[in-house]
Parts: structure tokens; sequence; C-alpha cells
């Protein structure tokens, strides 16, 4: 028995630079970055002052159903956003709907969400703030005078899966089903585990999704007093990058076996070839200088892909502007592809660093850049660092050197995560 | 050119090493002596003043403090939640007498189902009093305020902290993941551990779950929801699963890991086994968001699909450890769900819900309770189900009340259910029905 070919039929994400995956590829290939001063809190006292938010947030924009708008959290409206447009896209639901109900249940039954999620901020407890405020501060009063202050959904509120429950729950799919809480490898790590459970035949199509909204008071501010945000503009491979910046989004994907997808003749966007894990295992922020876990990370892949370094076509790079995690991305790139990899790009400069959501919405990019045959350009590189000399990173566009895109993301407690990529 | 992994047999996989810290007991000995003979770990909550909620009572793990953490430097990164997972991985891979090397690091996993990102309600306190005193956050005293300016209080805060601490204690360097599907989540990191081996992405993974949620905000987000059996004044007999008496569950905390191994090579090295982890079952119910489906819709697919995966039928399943949470919907549901996976093979399998006595350990329930199914192989006996005297003819079941039970089992199964509609089934093996061998090691 062959391991089934698995498919990518539906693409959706929203961030700072579009709600549409063409929309964003064309703000990236403009060279315009979408990151800009924050609306959300006044931060004219503040050391720091921008990110990549949405502009205009809408909730009804994101999710029709006003209802389902006290049930959950802004980060759920944008993660249930993108899955819709990629489960809409992919016609998989249609397909099912079509079905007579005993075949429509194996279907659904067959049918599972992966999810990549923040698992929370720092303000979902502020909810709590006026309630301690009424009871001055006092337990006793605290615990008789809850449910007169607080919404009784709270806790329903602040689940970190919401979105797994509520797409299962819209779109009826009651299959395989994760909620990762990774860090920023959460959202990649939900395309390979759905590309691993279609291959291990646990489900025939898979909707992936990350999403995180990270812009709020207290979490920034960590970030800045760690000395990982940048003072204006995030540089990646800069010789004066100085720090990351966030951005809020999500991004989705409907993976599917081949058979799955010819099933109804569904239009592919991609093909997943391979992924690979690794973990340094040095503690939280800890990486290590050598590029030790991105460099296994990709050689896993392109071992798992069954292809050389010689056959990808792009690098979509983490590269999130800090000094540490850019030069030791150089050094693993070097590690894997030696004196002659090929085109590398990023896309954190143009929407922010989206954390939870940040690899799987690079990869929906990666997946529209491929098909128009480019690699975009990192606008806000003035200088390249000289100890990067040779890599080949660029201003503007590039130009593949073949269909295959690997995607690497990296994230809190040393985490690695690499997906290779095929355009169709 | 993708590999194909259907093509080669495929890897079984040995759970090797346990550790339990629980409400009744900071070790694997004390907890199932305390399951066997339904002793509860409730009691008046003394982590905080509680006496306002309309629940005042919980499983608190006990006199607890951290006796095999040799690394202290790591415990200021720690939250409550986190030094029971320190714990209970320590005891675990002391007890399977195996760690990673610097040669075999990269093939070692590990995967968690972790709470609910937070921070300590104490710091929240502090972060109120000083910067949102009037009840809003002020954003430019935030600047100032002492918990919000400390780099501890944002690591003990993230999500992937528990992965950290432990990949780090430990050297793990292959794959990681936090999961977190509520109540589902420490039967999910089981599942998803099993999964990583059978892949071949690793041989050897260091799984489990651990959770605290007995704080004000933890207390007081059950509360909301009253899904909290307020019997303040009976703590012992507030969790009383399949009872038709019972008034929602007993918040528990605590931590169970595992270290499992790729079957051939913990042989190989002589290793004690105490099960084969042999299934995972893994469906999403998609009915609502808290409620279970009367039918048992969810759970049902989830129980088939751990027995398919482990290429097991209901006659081969000799104990099931139910979800039970002593809540009227979720045991109504899950009864339903047994009787119509089982059929007629219900009458014959023990059940009990040994959150009658640990309570709802939350994040960290899956995996203690996949850990009392290994045990119940390898120990020959039974947890009871506690505090079932009247029961509820809806709950149509084999259950385990008043004693434990002794016997050879050959299979059991442990279910988990999740807020947001995540089912986790995982089903265990006895060694001898996988080689003929025991599981005594050499």
């Amino acid at each position: 028995m062959a391991a089934p070919s698995i498919v990518i039929t539906g693409s959706g994400a929203v961030c700072a630079a579009g709600a549409q995956p063409d929309d964003i590829l064309s703000m990236v290939l403009a060279g315009q970055s979408a990151i800009a001063p924050i609306t959300q809190w006044d931060h004219s006292q503040w050391p720091t002052h921008v990110a990549g938010e949405i502009a205009d947030f809408d909730p009804r924009a994101m999710v029709a159903d006003r209802k389902l708008h006290k049930l959950v959290r802004r980060t759920d409206l944008v993660g249930l956003y993108a899955a819709g447009r990629a489960i809409e896209r992919s016609g998989i639901v249609a397909q099912r709907d079509a079905l007579p109900p005993g075949k429509a249940a194996v279907y659904s039954d067959r049918s599972g969400v992966i999810v990549g999620s923040g698992g929370g901020n720092f303000e979902n407890q502020y909810d709590f703030f006026p309630l301690l405020t009424q009871a001055r501060g006092e337990l006793p009063a605290f615990g008789r005078e809850l449910t007169d202050v607080v919404n009784p959904m709270w806790l329903l509120r602040t689940l970190p899966n919401n979105v797994l429950g509520h797409i299962g729950i819209k779109y009826g799919l009651k299959g395989t089903n994760a909620c990762i809480t990774s860090h920023s490898v959460g959202g990649l790590l939900a395309v390979i585990e759905a590309f691993e459970a279609l291959r291990s035949g646990e489900a025939d199509r898979v909707v992936a999704v990350g999403h995180e909204t990270p812009i709020e008071p207290q979490m920034i501010l960590y970030y800045y007093r760690l000395g990982l945000i940048a003072a204006d503009t995030l540089r990646p491979f800069d010789a004066a990058r100085d720090g990351s910046q966030f951005g809020e989004g999500a991004g989705a994907l409907v993976l599917e076996t081949e058979a799955s997808a010819q099933s109804r003749g569904a239009r592919v966007l991609g093909t997943v070839l391979g992924s690979g894990n690794a973990t340094e295992g040095h503690g939280l922020l800890a990486i290590r200088d050598d590029g030790d876990g991105p460099a296994r990370a990709m050689a896993q892949a392109l071992d798992d892909a069954g292809i050389g370094p010689a056959d990808v076509g792009m690098i979509v790079a983490h590269g999130n502007g800090t000094r540490t995690s850019d030069a030791s991305e150089v050094a693993a790139i070097r590690t894997v592809f030696g004196g002659n990899p090929p085109p590398v790009t990023g896309f954190k400069w143009a929407f922010g660093h989206l954390i939870a959501a940040a690899g799987i919405v690079e990869t929906v990019v990666s997946l529209a850049a491929l098909k128009s045959r480019v690699v975009p350009g990192i606008a806000t590189l003035r200088e390249l660092d000289p100890e990067f000399a040779g890599l080949p990173v660029a201003l503007g566009p590039q130009t593949p050197r073949s269909d295959i895109a690997l995607v690497l993301c990296r994230g809190f407690a040393g985490t690695n995560a690499a997906l290779l990529v095929r355009a169709p | 050119m993708i590999r194909n992994p259907a093509s080669t047999p495929r890897r079984r996989v040995a759970v090797t090493g346990i550790g339990l810290v629980t409400p009744v007991g900071n070790d694997v000995a004390t907890t199932w002596e305390a399951l066997l003979e339904g002793r509860s770990g409730a009691d008046t909550i003394s982590l905080f003043d509680a006496s306002g909620f309309s629940t005042r009572i919980a499983a608190e793990v006990k006199k607890f403090a951290n006796v095999l953490v040799v690394d202290r430097r790591l415990l200021k990164f720690t939250n409550r939640s986190h030094r029971f997972a320190l714990e209970a991985a320590e005891q675990a891979m002391r007890d399977a007498g195996i760690r990673p090397t610097p040669d075999d690091a990269h093939r070692w996993g590990c995967a968690v189902g972790a709470g609910m990102m937070t921070a300590d309600f104490d710091d929240l306190h502090e972060t109120h009093a000083y910067a949102a005193a009037a009840g809003e956050l002020d954003v430019d005293l935030l600047l100032s305020d002492r918990p919000a300016n400390d780099p501890l209080v944002f690591c003990r805060g993230q999500s992937a902290a528990g992965l950290a601490l432990l990949t780090r204690r430990f050297g793990i360097h292959g794959y990681a993941t936090s999961v977190h599907t509520a109540c589902a989540s420490g039967g999910q990191a089981l599942g998803t551990a099993l999964k990583a081996i059978r892949r071949g992405r690793v041989d050897r993974v260091l799984a489990g779950g651990f959770d605290s949620m007995i704080s004000p905000v933890g207390i007081g987000g059950f509360c909301l929801l009253s899904a909290l059996s307020p019997d303040n004044d009976t703590p012992q007999r507030a969790s009383r699963p399949f009872d038709a008496t019972r008034n929602g569950f007993l918040l528990g905390e605590g931590a169970g890991f595992v270290v499992l191994e790729e079957w051939e090579s913990a042989r190989a090295r002589g290793a004690r086994i105490y099960a084969e982890l042999a299934g995972d079952g893994n469906s999403l119910s998609s009915y609502r968001i808290t409620d279970s489906p009367p039918d048992g819709d969810g759970p049902i697919q989830a129980m088939r699909q751990a027995l398919a995966d482990a290429g097991a039928a209901a006659a081969d399943i000799d104990y099931i450890n139910a979800h039970g949470t002593s809540t009227g919907m979720n045991d109504r549901s899950e009864s339903a769900a047994i009787r119509a996976v089982f059929g007629t093979e219900t009458d014959r399998i023990a059940v009990s819900s040994t959150k009658s006595t640990m309570g709802h350990l939350i994040a960290a329930a899956g995996a203690v309770e996949g850990v009392v199914c290994a045990l119940a192989i390898d120990r020959g006996a039974i947890p009871v189900n506690a505090n079932l005297v009247e029961r509820d003819p809806e709950c149509n079941l084999n259950l385990v009340a008043d004693v434990s039970r002794r016997g050879r089992l050959r299979m059991t199964l442990s279910n988990s259910f999740g807020f947001g509609g995540s089912n986790s089934c995982i089903v265990m093996r006895r060694p001898e029905a996988v080689d003929g061998r025991s599981g005594a090691g050499s």
C-alpha cells in the first residue's frame, strides 16, 4: 500500500496586511509593511508603539453569527474567520452535505480539525478587576459577589481550544482533533499533525488552523523588557536589526488525501512533501547559537520528503528580527544547505510576528508566492549583516529555484518546526 | 517520494515508567492505595480563603515539597502545576531507569497536556491594586507595576512553560508539543506521544499532563458555570459519579507522567513494562461547548477508534476508567456511549471513575487516569468508584462500588472528554498478550 499523497485544497488568512491570501501577498510584494501605531490603547507614554493590528477590526466581518461573539474572544474570531474561508474554498462541507445521511456521518467522522492556539492572554484575567475593586481586594467578598459582577461565560470565553470546538460545531467536523499551545510553532505544528494524521490514515481530510492576537499591553511590555521588540522597524537579517514586532492574525489550510480531493475534482493549491521537528531543550527563552534545532528540523523535513537541499526552491525563514534568532537561523541554513542555499525570505517584517499563527500564515503566503513563481523581497532590509554574507536575501523579488518552499518556524521552549510544500 | 509509514510493521509502545502527584498521594504507591480504598482527597480549600464562594471544597495536593527535583534553580520558573509536573516526570524517569543522553536526546520526545495559561492570582491581585485599583487597567501605571515587569511572572505564565521546564530538566531534544483540549488534554498528550513513536519520529517520549486551577479565578470560573458540587459540608462525598444524587464535579489538581518506549527497544534493555499503550481514539463531539450529547455521539466514535487502533474487540476489555465527572450530563452521556460501543459486554466490564476520590484534575486528568489503567493491569486490581450509594438507573453500568476488585486484566480503557467537545480514549494491553512475556524487567 502506497502512502497517500497529501494535498492542500483550501486556504484562508487574515492579518494586518489583508484578509485574503492574495491580498497579503500583494502587500508583501509591494514592499509595504502593515505595522503601524497601536490603536487598542493610548501608548503615548510608552516606550514602544507599533504592531501589526488588523485595521478597523470588525467582529462581524470575522464571524457573522453575533450570538457567537459573546462566547469567544478576539483571537477566536480571527481563527474562525480564517478557518471558514479555507473550508468554504475547499468545498468539503458542500460535498458532505450532498451525501445521503449515512455517508455524510462517515464523512464527518473522517474530517479532523487541528488548531494551534496562543493558549491565552494576560488580559483575559482583567475581567476580574471590577470584582476585585468591588470586593476591596478581600477574598470572601470576591467569592460572594462573583456572580453579580463577572460574566458567567468567563471560563468558556477563555478556553484555549475555542476555535477547535466552534469549527467542529459550525461545520459538523467530528474526526481527529487537537489544540496545540506550544507558542510560535503551534500553527505550523497543526499543519504537520494534520499531514501526519492523513498519511497514517486517521482521517481523510483535516482543517489546520493557527490563530493569535497577542497585542495586549502586558504581553508587549514583557517582550519589550526582555529586549525582544524592535525600536521602530523589524529588519530580519539586517546588520542593524534590533528585535521583533507583534502582529495579530490567523491562517488556515484544508489538507486532504489526494483521493479525497479527487473525489470532487477539488482545486489543488499545493502538496505537502515532508515535515520535521526538533527541540533544543535549554529553557523557555534560550536558543543555541549554532542553529542546532532549526538545522535538525530542516534536515528531517528533507529526509521525510526524500529530497535534497538542491531541490528546494525557496526558504521562508522564521526571520523574527532578533539578533540571536536570525543569527542561529542563518547558521542552520548554512549547515543544511552549505554554500548554495536557494533564495531566502521571510514575512514578519510586513505584518509582524503572529506567534501561534506565524508558521501557518507564512505557509499560506508561501503557497500564493509559489503560484506566482516569486520569492518576495524583504523590503525593510538596508544592509545585510556582514556575518551573513552570501545569504541569498534581497530587498526585492527573487526567482524560486524550484516549485518547492521550505517554511521554518521557531518558538519558546527551543521548539522548531519545518514544512516542505510544493506548488501544483 | 513520501516515506511510507504503512509499508513497515507498526511499532508498538510500552509504558516503562510512571509518576503521580495527586490529591490522594504524592507518589504512585500512596495514590494507588487510596484509589483501591476509595479514600477521598477532598476537603475545605486551604490554598486561599474560599469562604465566600458557592463551592468552598476541592481536592488539593497535600504536603507537597518537590522531593525529587534536584535542579532547584528551575523552581523560580515554575507555578504550582509545573512543580507537580517536574515531580511526577522525575518519578516516571527514575521508575523507567533510563534518561536521554547526548547521543540519543534527539530521539526522545515530550508531549504534555498543560492547563490554561494564566498569571498566578497573587500577581493578578498585585497588578490590580497598583494599576487597576478603580477596576480598569491604567496602562501607564502598568509600566511600573511589579508583576508586569517581572520576567519570571511572564515565564511562569507562558503556555509552553511546562514543556520548556521538562525538556530542559531531562535534556529532551526531539519532537516536543504541548496540547490543551480542556479535560481531554492529558489523554490527548498520551495519544500524541503514541503516534509520534509509531511514526518513527522518536523512540521514547516523556508524556503526561499537569494542572492546578484551585485559585480564586479557577474556582470562580467553574462556580460561574455552576459546574462544581456545592456540598461544602460533606467534601469527601461531593464527587459521586454515577450516583443519582450527584450535583457537579470536585476540582482536583496534580500531574501524571509516563515514559513511553518503542516496544522492542524496551524489551532489549530489559525494562519493566507496565502495559502496552495499544490504542488511541480521538473525536470531536461538535454538539455544544460544555454539554455532552445525550446519546453519547462523539465519545462512541472515540472508543470505537481506540479499540480498532489497538486491534481489540469489546470482549477484550476488562476495565473502563470512566471520565465520570459526577455531573448528570456527562455521566448519562458516557453511560449511553459505553453501552452503544460494548453492547452486551457492558454488563461484564468493570467501570469506575477515580474522580470519585481524586476529583477532576482537568488537563492532568487523562494522563493520571491513563497511569491508573496501566497500573490496574500491572497490579491486577481495579480502583473503587467511591460514594456510589443510590445508582442512577440511567447509568446502567457494572460499577465498582464499595470495594475494589482483584483479577487478571487483559485490557483497560480510559475515557477523557473535554469542554469544547474533544474526546480522547486510550487503551492499555497486558504485556503477555503482546509477546507472551510478563512485564517484569530483567
